[in-house]
């Protein structure tokens, strides 16, 4: 499933437009980049830079207008929204700034969700919850609803669901975005950690400097192009 | 200029259409069910008013007699012996032109000149050459009747045609002579006019008087005590107006009850106008949360939500209102048919529009709205304005309240019980407890389902996984939207409840007693007037016929109402006919064919407060007699004022041999359909009967029981469209509250399908919540209904029945419903776009 030479993403002249009332705001212009199996990158850019579209594209959740995206060997914008929703289900993780629990659902069951989503074995589930709440040092508060956490636990929460199904690729839209500062480096170290010890891609939308600081390498886009060399590891 | 403040929220509500159009259209329904009752009940009585008023013309007083009516002499003497000058004698009846049933009036066209005016054409009041002649051919022509022209046209007959009339049984000629006034013909339709002696002759009456119409001038006290020192014993001086409304009366308890129903649809409105409101307020709250961070106060954010939910009432009612006229008159048939069968003919075709009505209709949609917008309006101007852009507090703040609220529904019930037990015979009372009840149950309502979901989403989960799970703990998460719509339906069902298990109670009881009173095989009869003797005599001599029962349906009238006397002479088969409820048989039944005693109907019985041993005072040919009560028996009759008399005691009483229908007994061996041939091969000819096996009479009259709650049904089913809306209404403000949540769980890989799945299976569970929380609700107003309802209003005694098909068929339903109304919700989730996951709210 994985393509040679290591590449995990491929990005072949991407382009999105939307439609703002009567005129077109293309998003992203023939964008085309290639990310690595086990790599972490940063997409950096302003507001309306196109960051968060580029993330839906990868993931699945939306369709480009041109140009391909080939994630794990599987050229996704060919398939139909049932296939991308499988694939999605099965090779994707999600952290979002908003966390985006299910607030009616216990912490222990924001995980299950996805667990049994991916029909992963019932035996196999309780023990994969303990493992990846004992990960993001929640253990605790398995049977507490979202609404009792702080934010820096809910994103934790969030981290741990994402990771449940052992994804190809982690696609994180400012995961700190909505947490102080001390929350926010705890999210972005076990973020770091946990993606890195289980070997996955990770691609992060972010303005911070901070955040892109943790990531192998920066990708900068502006009026939907990068600017720097995809490819090349970036300073920060 | 609309403050900008305002503009911000109306903004909002163009933005969510099916919101705003839900909401309009369940007030609208319930507004409508109240303005076509209103006007349906309006229209029946003005309409009998009306036809009362001008019958009654100028008269303020009448004579009144006995069974037979009074002898026409006493008119003659009071005119030439006593001097009493405005008077006009008056024979009265029913007759059929083509099996259309019309009343027939018979006036002495020189005594008519100041009495009535529609009658003043044909008398010589008009001096000129067309009304000399229509009165001379009104005198001279046999048979010569007026009418109005929409009767005429209904009847297709002109003026100078001969056609044939049917009175008692019998065919008699008639000539249109003339037509009413245009002018003064309101009120009229379905009413012929004849000379007096042709009256008596088409109603076998001859030398009889129904009444006697007098017109005393205002304040002649003199005049009318002069009038009652002279006339016999047994007859009486009423006020004509007084005897319109007492027989107006008669179907007020009908009407009543009807308008409870009516308001019925208007509750269950109530839920949604709540819904709706609470809904938008919560979608609102970021918006709120700005206006209130930005300097509004609480009292402007008061303002602005029952502002903006008096304008949606306001619309929503004017178009209930024009639905309303619409569903008028829909259902002036019906109730007009209910009262034709009962209580007393009116004619009327056409609603008749009254601003008391619209304006009830307008307060009732403006009225609900703000009421039930009161509390999400105090809910939203006690945020924090901070608060109010967090949801999770407005769930934990309602699910706070819970406790509460089902503690004043508690009370509610308790109040309810106290006012049904203190409220002695008012039936208005009895309907405010069952409204009370129903809201103290629906206030119960959101913790049964609080706990319900929490019980059930374990089981859910286990069986189905955890989207199971989550379907079913987010139906008790958010109440505050699902746990109006569960009320909603549940009210809604539990009314289908309690009026089906009334009505099916009903039903049986009324079946066995019709099972019970038919004892003859065959009963025969008159539809209005009196059997032919001879007749009686030789279906006695039939073969095959070995005994038979007669009886005799008179009225007696005094200024408290009618009272209907059943004049039976029993065959020896007879008395198991009557179900004595208070003495035993074999101890009545003999007084009864011997002493001056009557038995009384159970409803005469609750609505006079008499027993065995009392007495009941009756006009009899020698003035006021007391009867003795020697039981009650058991009946269904409307009226509550039957008496039962044998006739032996009756013909000592009252001037009247007439009989109306008698029951015949058949040998072992006899076969009906026989026997019925042979009876109607005897009566051709000689008068037109009714012949009928007691198993046909028994259908006949479970045919007009079950039109009589047409009516009914058509309430409630409109009672439940109405919650029907409340169910999608509330999933689809689930479906967008939650648009986001949806969103995230497409996200994670939930398929379109299994998010559809996920919201059917959630409106499933909320309809089997609202259906089995409707049965304990529909079982006690089943019970209230019969017990104090049904008891207040008529006086009758039911045994209440469940059959539990009704309670079945009412889960089934509701879940039926809500699944329905959970189509659409469903298929909106499934279309949720998983990229507004990724959008910061």
């Amino acid at each position: 499933m994985t393509t040679p030479g290591g590449v995990e993403i491929s990005l072949q002249n991407l382009s999105r437009e939307f439609t703002e009332g009567t005129r077109q705001h293309r998003v992203l212009d023939r964008v085309s980049a290639e990310f690595r199996r086990g790599e972490t990158v940063a997409i950096r850019g302003r507001s309306g830079s196109g960051k968060s579209t580029l993330l839906n594209l990868v993931g699945g959740i939306d369709a480009p207008d041109d140009g391909q995206v080939i994630v794990a060997g599987i050229d996704i914008t060919q398939l139909s929204e049932r296939d991308r929703t499988l694939f999605r289900r099965r090779h994707i993780g999600f952290v979002y700034q908003a966390f985006n629990l299910v607030p009616t659902l216990t912490v222990a069951d924001n995980i299950r969700l996805v667990l049994e989503l991916n029909e992963v074995p019932a035996p196999q589930i309780a023990p994969r919850i303990e493992m990846l709440l004992e990960a993001v040092g929640l253990s605790d508060r398995d049977g507490s609803y979202p609404d009792v956490l702080s934010g820096g636990e809910q994103q934790r929460v969030a981290i741990a669901r994402a990771l449940s199904h052992r994804p190809a690729v982690l696609l994180a839209d400012e995961p700190t975005g909505n947490l102080d500062d001390a929350s926010a480096e705890d999210v972005l170290r076990l973020l770091d950690t946990l993606v890195r010890q289980a070997g996955g891609t990770m691609l992060v939308a972010t303005h911070s400097a901070r955040v892109a600081s943790f990531c192998d390498r920066v990708l900068e886009l502006h009026n939907g192009k990068f600017t720097s060399t995809p490819g090349e590891p970036a300073a920060t | 200029m609309i403050p900008v403040v305002y503009r911000a929220n109306f903004s909002y509500l163009v933005r969510h259409p099916w919101q705003l159009s839900l909401s309009l259209l369940g007030i609208s329904i319930g507004v409508a069910v109240i303005v076509a009752v209103d006007l349906a009940n309006d229209s029946a009585r003005k309409a009998f008013l009306l036809s009362m008023d001008a019958v009654t013309g100028e008269a303020t007083h009448q004579v009144i007699g006995g069974p037979r009516g009074i002898e026409e002499t006493l008119y003659t003497r009071l005119r030439v012996e006593h001097g009493i000058r405005s008077l006009a004698p008056v024979v009265e009846g029913n007759v059929t032109v083509d099996d259309v049933s019309l009343q027939v009036l018979g006036v002495d066209l020189f005594a008519e000149q100041e009495m009535r005016s529609f009658t003043r054409r044909s008398t010589v009041a008009e001096n000129d050459d067309a009304t000399r002649s229509l009165f001379r051919t009104m005198l001279v022509e046999p048979g010569a009747v007026m009418m109005s022209v929409a009767t005429a046209d209904t009847l297709g007959i002109a003026v100078g045609e001969r056609f044939d009339i049917s009175a008692a049984g019998r065919r008699h000629g008639a000539l249109l002579a003339g037509l009413f006034d245009a002018d003064s013909s309101q009120g009229l339709d379905n009413l012929v006019t004849t000379d007096i002696a042709n009256a008596q002759a088409w109603l076998d009456a001859p030398g009889r008087l129904s009444r006697i119409d007098v017109r005393i001038a205002d304040g002649d006290i003199a005049y009318r005590e002069k009038l009652e020192s002279v006339l016999p014993a047994d007859t009486t001086l009423l006020a004509a107006a007084g005897r319109t409304r007492t027989t107006a009366e008669m179907s007020k308890a009908f009407m009543t009850n009807l308008t409870a129903m009516s308001l019925l649809a208007l509750l269950v409105g109530l839920f949604l106008i709540y819904n709706s409101v609470s809904f938008s307020v919560l979608q609102r709250r970021r918006l709120i949360g700005i206006l209130r961070a930005l300097g509004m106060t609480r009292r402007q954010t008061f303002t602005l939500i029952l502002t903006e939910s008096a304008g949606i009432g306001l619309v929503a009612a004017t178009a209930g209102v024009v639905a309303g006229v619409w569903l008028g008159e829909q259902l002036l048939g019906l109730v007009a048919q209910s009262i034709n069968d009962f209580y007393f003919r009116v004619s009327v075709t056409d609603i008749s529009i009254s601003t008391a009505s619209i304006g009830k209709g307008v307060a009732a949609g403006v009225g609900a709205s703000l009421f039930a917008a009161a509390v999400p309006a105090i809910e939203a101007a006690s945020y924090q304005p901070r608060l109010a852009m967090v949801r999770s507090v407005l769930e934990q703040h309602s699910r706070r309240l819970l406790p509460v609220v089902a503690l004043t529904g508690a009370g509610t019930i308790v109040v309810a019980v106290c006012v049904l037990a203190l409220s002695g015979r008012s039936l208005v009372a009895g309907l405010a407890a069952v409204f009370m009840l129903i809201l103290g149950f629906a206030l119960c309502v959101p913790l049964v389902v609080k706990m319900s979901t929490a019980l059930l989403a374990p089981f859910a989960g286990l069986a189905g996984g955890v989207w199971a799970r989550l379907a079913v703990s987010e139906i008790g998460a958010s109440l505050s939207r699902t746990g109006v719509a569960i009320v909603a339906l549940a009210v809604a069902v539990s009314a289908t409840i309690g009026v089906s298990v009334m009505v099916d109670s009903f039903r049986l009881s009324v079946g066995d007693w019709l099972q019970q009173t038919l004892q003859a095989d065959v009963y025969a009869g008159v539809r209005r007037g009196d059997m032919d003797r001879d007749l009686i005599a030789d279906f006695a001599r039939t073969p095959g016929v070995e005994a038979i029962s007669t009886s005799r349906r008179a009225w007696l009238e005094t200024r408290d109402g009618r009272t209907q006397i059943l004049a039976i002479r029993m065959a020896p088969g007879s008395y198991a006919g009557t179900e004595v409820l208070d003495a035993e048989p074999e101890d009545v039944w003999p007084s009864f064919d011997r002493d001056d005693v009557v038995l009384v109907s159970e409803p005469y019985a609750y609505r006079n407060g008499v027993g065995p041993g009392d007495d009941v005072r009756l006009r009899t040919r020698t003035g006021d007699e007391l009867f003795r009560v020697a039981a009650t028996y058991q009946s269904y009759d409307l009226n509550a004022s039957a008496l039962l008399m044998s006739r032996a005691t009756y013909d000592r009483h009252f001037d009247d041999d007439g009989i109306d229908s008698i029951g015949l007994y058949l040998a072992d061996d006899a076969d009906v359909d026989d026997v019925i041939a042979e009876l109607e091969s005897i009566s051709a000819g000689r008068q037109d009967l009714l012949i009928n096996s007691n198993v046909r009479i028994r259908e006949l009259s479970l045919e007009i029981f079950d039109r009589t709650f047409v009516i009914t049904d058509v309430l409630y089913w409109l009672a439940i469209g109405v919650a029907f809306i409340g169910i999608l209404s509330a999933m689809l403000a689930l479906q967008l509250e939650r648009a986001r949540d949806l969103a995230v769980l497409r996200a994670l890989g939930m398929t379109p399908g299994q998010l559809g799945r996920m919201i059917t299976l959630q409106t499933s569970v909320i309809g089997l919540l609202s259906g089995i929380s409707a049965i304990p609700l529909g079982l006690v107003m089943a019970y209230v209904l019969i017990e104090v309802i049904n008891r207040r209003a008529f006086g009758w005694q039911i045994d209440m029945a469940i059959a539990p098909g009704i309670l079945v068929s009412a889960v089934v339903f509701a879940v039926a419903a809500a699944l329905l109304a959970g189509l659409y919700p469903a298929w909106r989730a499934a279309q949720s776009q998983p990229a507004l996951a990724m959008r910061e709210e």
